[in-house]
């Protein structure tokens, strides 16, 4: 068993663990929505809006993770999906109404995400990822040459545009969803079979999963989620073309969030979607460059020395940390002893 | 029954690149029956294996399950058909529990297939193959030759008609060899299932099956009687050597 599998299987078992506690997690979830319920009243402005951004990456990050952090397969084709839904509800607003135009950015989105499954999800790892991004990059490419081409712009300017109040609740409702999604699916059979393929997807075939369709079920959901998020986001915009809303980096943060924060976990990627935006907002104004290079630096940091992510952070991890630096240090001074005696003989 | 054998392969072939890995291939397996399946490193056996239970794509040939085609299918529509398998090195899901590897088969494959009393639910497939004790122990935490039982616990909880077994003895003692044997021998009689089972030491297996067939560079050169396989000039000269004369 290679070392992957056997962190991989410590998380499966944190997975199963997270999955008795279901009283805690719907109370953690109502607690929360309580919390952002809170912010439009309370709030100013400028906290209503970084509260909008906190939201948009917990509903992505949580999203992704219940496809991609289960089985493994890591998609780069959040930014296709959240463009798809946004340059959807950026040409369909005015004739079909808020609401409508949310759904239909899913449904747009996931059927987008089933063809583009059926494409790639029998390719694993490296493969399936750079795919994943080339699609969105296609997607991207495809659009700005439809909209020079049949259009005459490039971009599109939002006229209609709800209240700020009517936006944040939406993405709200979109961010609770996904967690209580989350939560729901770790207890079906759906979410069984999504933990057999990213544990050993050929035994779950061999045990009687459907492999392709819980694949591609599975992807679309992700996709209908980052749809909806990308159709309620694109309002915040007054003006939008393809380079802002296929943004390659929406994708990639999403995927760092939720490898900080655990990708096996229900919490991981709540709280560092939270954390980073926050650091976001604060780090942009001043110092964009520090921002990607913190986010590039506890990266690394967590994939070394937290393969499980933020969530699996406990005392004992502090402790740990404590005894391994300790037997290390002693490790190089006994070394450094040795050293000495040695060119002292 | 309706007159088809359980499992049929025709002229089964799996090439890699420019290796035939398994050639033309022809078996047809009957319910109830034990049947085992020998040759040296590398005749193609366990790929034979992989054929039979959609694992591997076969290059060429046909299968059928119970007179339906089952060529080119994915392997949840073999488990679906009632086909199991096991493999050679345990690929249990070491994050779960024991109890939760044998769900596993009856939340999928084994959900719509009718059920033995013996394969009613977890508890009862773990009496069966003797791990009621560790069922609430993750499946990382047991001892290599009790993860070989939970893969078969797991083949079973698909409920299957036929069960494949790959090198489920290699490595065990004697004793435990013996007892392994014994379990499959009850399982073939009290569920009537087929068991086609594949094992590196030919002398142990020779003693349990009814019908052998013989591998060799991917090709079939006997199938008979253990009796009948051990005289047969090609399979002697092939590789048994003297180990099997004496056996006999």
């Amino acid at each position: 068993m290679s070392t992957s599998d056997k962190t991989w299987n410590e998380r499966l078992t944190g997975w199963l663990l997270d999955k008795k506690l279901l009283g805690r997690d719907v109370l953690v979830l109502f607690a929360l929505t309580g919390w952002a319920l809170a912010v439009p009243h309370w709030g100013s402005e400028f906290a209503v809006s970084m509260a909008l951004t906190c939201l948009m990456y917990v509903a992505l990050a949580t999203s992704w993770t219940l496809f991609c952090g289960t089985t493994r397969y890591l998609s780069l084709a959040t930014a296709a999906f959240f463009g798809i839904g946004a340059y959807f509800s950026a040409i369909y607003i005015e004739q079909l109404g808020w609401a409508t135009v949310i759904v239909a950015g899913a449904g747009v989105a996931a059927l987008v995400a089933l063809v583009m499954g059926a494409a790639v999800l029998h390719l694993r790892g490296t493969y399936f990822a750079v795919l994943t991004f080339g699609m969105t990059e296609l997607i991207r490419h495809a659009i700005t040459y439809w909209e020079k081409q049949v259009t005459g712009t490039v971009g599109r300017v939002l006229t209609v545009a709800p209240e700020r109040d009517t936006i944040y609740l939406t993405v709200l409702l979109l961010a609770v969803l996904a967690v209580a999604t989350s939560i729901v699916i770790r207890r079906t059979r759906f979410g069984l079979a999504l933990a057999g393929i990213g544990a050993d997807e050929q035994r779950a075939q061999t045990l009687g999963v459907n492999t392709r369709w819980v694949k591609i079920g599975g992807f679309m959901l992700t996709a209908a989620f980052a749809g909806a998020v990308g159709a309620a986001m694109s309002v915040r915009w007054t003006y939008i073309d393809p380079s802002t809303v296929f943004n390659p980096f929406i994708g990639f943060q999403t995927v760092l969030i939720a490898l900080i924060g655990g990708v096996a976990t229900l919490w991981g990627p709540l709280i560092a979607a939270i954390v980073f935006s926050l650091l976001a907002e604060t780090l942009r104004l001043q110092a964009p460059q520090l921002y990607l290079m913190t986010l590039g630096v506890l990266l690394i940091l967590s994939v070394l020395y937290l393969p499980g992510g933020l969530a699996s952070l406990r005392w004992e991890t502090f402790r740990q940390w404590r005894d391994d630096t300790k037997a290390w240090w002693k490790e190089l001074r006994r070394s450094d002893a040795d050293k000495q005696k040695e060119a002292l003989s | 029954m309706n007159g088809h054998p359980l499992l049929e392969a025709r002229g089964v072939t799996v090439r890699f690149g420019g290796l035939v890995a398994v050639d033309n291939v022809s078996a047809a397996f009957a319910a109830g029956e034990m049947v085992g399946i020998i040759g040296p490193n590398g005749a193609g056996k366990t790929t034979f294996f992989n054929a039979l239970s959609g694992v591997q794509l076969p290059t060429g040939g046909e299968l059928f399950a119970d007179g339906q085609r089952l060529t080119g299918a994915k392997p949840h529509r073999f488990a679906a058909m009632g086909v199991a398998r096991t493999f050679q090195t345990p690929r249990v899901f070491g994050g779960l529990s024991v109890a939760a590897n044998i769900d596993f088969g009856l939340q999928f494959a084994g959900r719509h297939r009718k059920a033995s009393w013996l394969l009613k639910d977890e508890a009862s497939i773990l009496n069966l193959i003797g791990l009621a004790a560790q069922a609430e122990l993750p499946a990382a935490a047991i001892t290599p030759s009790q993860q070989r039982l939970l893969e078969i616990g797991m083949a079973l909880a698909t409920r299957p008609r036929l069960l494949l077994l790959d090198e489920v003895a290699a490595g065990l003692t004697e004793a435990e060899v013996d007892s392994m044997a014994q379990l499959i021998r009850r399982l073939r009689d009290e569920l009537d299932l087929t068991v086609i089972w594949i094992e590196h030491a030919v002398t142990t297996l020779l003693r349990y099956v009814e019908r052998v067939i013989v591998l060799h560079q991917g090709r079939k050169i006997a199938d008979g009687t253990p009796a009948e396989v051990v005289r047969n000039a090609e399979v002697i000269e092939a590789y048994l050597g003297d180990e099997m004369v004496e056996a006999a």
